[in-house]
């Protein structure tokens, strides 16, 4: 018993040796191993679509479509609680930054959000169907949506066409049926496409990563 | 309300995070800094990325290169365990530590390259990039050194991985278990068994000490 104690005692300086002496790497570029990352990591290309022709068929979902979203920003106008603004007249800018912030966050959590949502979207042309799940966050994104509509995040206009051009999108993804689903994806595809809404995301969240530093 | 990266990894789950380690688990302040930098990493920022990577490439590198010992395959292993990483970011549900799931990746991706490399396990390692410090620990000759390397090499994949994360890297057993994708007690039997044949393989310089 003593022995083998003795023995794991050696072993252990042994080891304790060979922390520092096996295989110590030596100092690579890491700045390459990055450049060759991002090239391949962020070098995707965007969704591609089969780009059907389904003038009429999207002309009416679509008009459908943006009379629910209408529809759907109405009720929750009525249903919301009244905007508190209460800032005096000597409100100054660091007031307003601060009263900004949440709102900040919660677009830039929401963007994330829908971005995870949009990449997990069944690609156009695929057989595999939209889990209920996804469904489900989508609907619950939609309501997010319309609640920012309705916050100052929504004040800047390039924000708000972002948001109402999500809204959109959303409501496409929410009521996705499974026996039209492949027609519908075609569809999504198309408007992510035509409004270019992945780059779009992308760049708000810089810009609102960037807000916090004005020039 | 279902996490979003958490349902995006039950529609595609090519990679199952592992089990949450204590050991890894960060400050709150922290972990917060963290989520963001990946939310906004998953929308395509690069800087972003570049901070992430920052953070846990050098602990990925020397990992890689603790297990293949060759400074070119572990740069190139190192690579494509981040680009696995950026591409399967929004699957990560955020269950575990973003550092032990990054180290999963970084243990399949070697374990694959290892098993592609079959003659890996017999190359020997070029002492000038080594590096071995003799200065710092001088009362250990470098025979038997050599040795005790060699030992370590010849030990199975398996034994080899958790003894050189645990007691080499210093990993905790929660964390080799969480990369391995093994249970934390399987963890401990198996560097109990890398230990049982390292000791019997320098059984004799044991006695000489």
């Amino acid at each position: 018993m003593k022995h083998e104690d003795s023995t794991d005692r050696k072993l252990d300086l042994l080891l304790q040796d060979a922390a520092a002496t096996y295989r110590v790497p030596p100092e690579p570029s890491f700045d390459l191993i990055w450049s060759r990352v991002e090239q391949e990591a962020f070098a995707r290309s965007a969704v591609h679509g089969t780009r059907g022709r389904m003038g009429m068929l999207v002309a009416a979902v679509a008009a459908s479509l943006l009379l629910g979203v209408m529809l759907g920003r109405y009720s929750a106008r009525a249903t919301a609680p009244p905007a508190v603004a209460t800032t005096g007249r000597d409100a100054g800018n660091t007031n307003a930054r601060a009263a900004a912030a949440p709102y900040q966050r919660e677009t830039e959590e929401f963007l994330g959000n829908t971005a995870v949502l949009l990449a997990a979207l069944p690609r156009d042309g695929s057989t595999e169907h939209a889990p209920t799940l996804l469904l489900q966050q989508a609907a619950r994104l939609l309501t997010k949506t319309r609640l920012l509509l309705d916050s100052p995040a929504a004040g800047d206009a390039r924000m708000r066409d972002l948001l109402q051009d999500l809204e959109l999108v959303l409501a496409q993804v929410a009521r996705l049926q499974p026996r039209r689903q492949n027609a519908e994806l075609t569809m999504i595809s198309q408007t992510l496409q035509t409004r270019d809404l992945v780059p779009r995301i992308r760049s708000a969240v810089t810009d609102l990563n960037f807000s916090d530093y004005p020039e | 309300m279902v996490h979003p990266q958490r349902f995006a990894v039950d529609l595609c789950p090519t990679l199952p995070e592992p089990m949450p380690s204590a050991a890894t688990a960060t400050s709150p302040a922290h972990a917060d800094d963290e989520r963001s930098l990946i939310a906004r990493a998953v929308v395509g920022d690069r800087a972003a990325a570049r901070q992430l990577y920052d953070t846990h490439a050098p602990r990925v590198h020397r990992l890689t290169y603790r297990f293949c010992g060759d400074s070119d395959l572990a740069a190139d292993l190192t690579q494509d365990v981040f680009v696995l990483v950026f591409r399967e970011l929004p699957k990560f549900r955020g269950e575990s530590a973003f550092s032990t799931w990054i180290h999963r990746i970084a243990v399949t991706v070697s374990l694959n390259a290892m098993r592609k490399v079959k003659r890996l396990r017999e190359r020997e390692t070029d002492l000038d990039e080594a590096q071995f410090h003799e200065e710092k620990s001088g009362d250990i000759d470098s025979d038997l050194r050599n040795r005790v390397q060699a030992a370590i090499d010849a030990l199975p994949h398996g034994l080899r991985m958790a003894l050189v994360m645990h007691t080499i890297e210093g990993y905790t057993h929660a964390e080799v278990a969480g990369a391995l994708g093994i249970a934390e007690g399987t963890s401990k039997a198996r560097v109990f068994e890398a230990r049982a044949k390292l000791r019997v393989a320098l059984g004799d310089y044991l006695e000489e000490l």
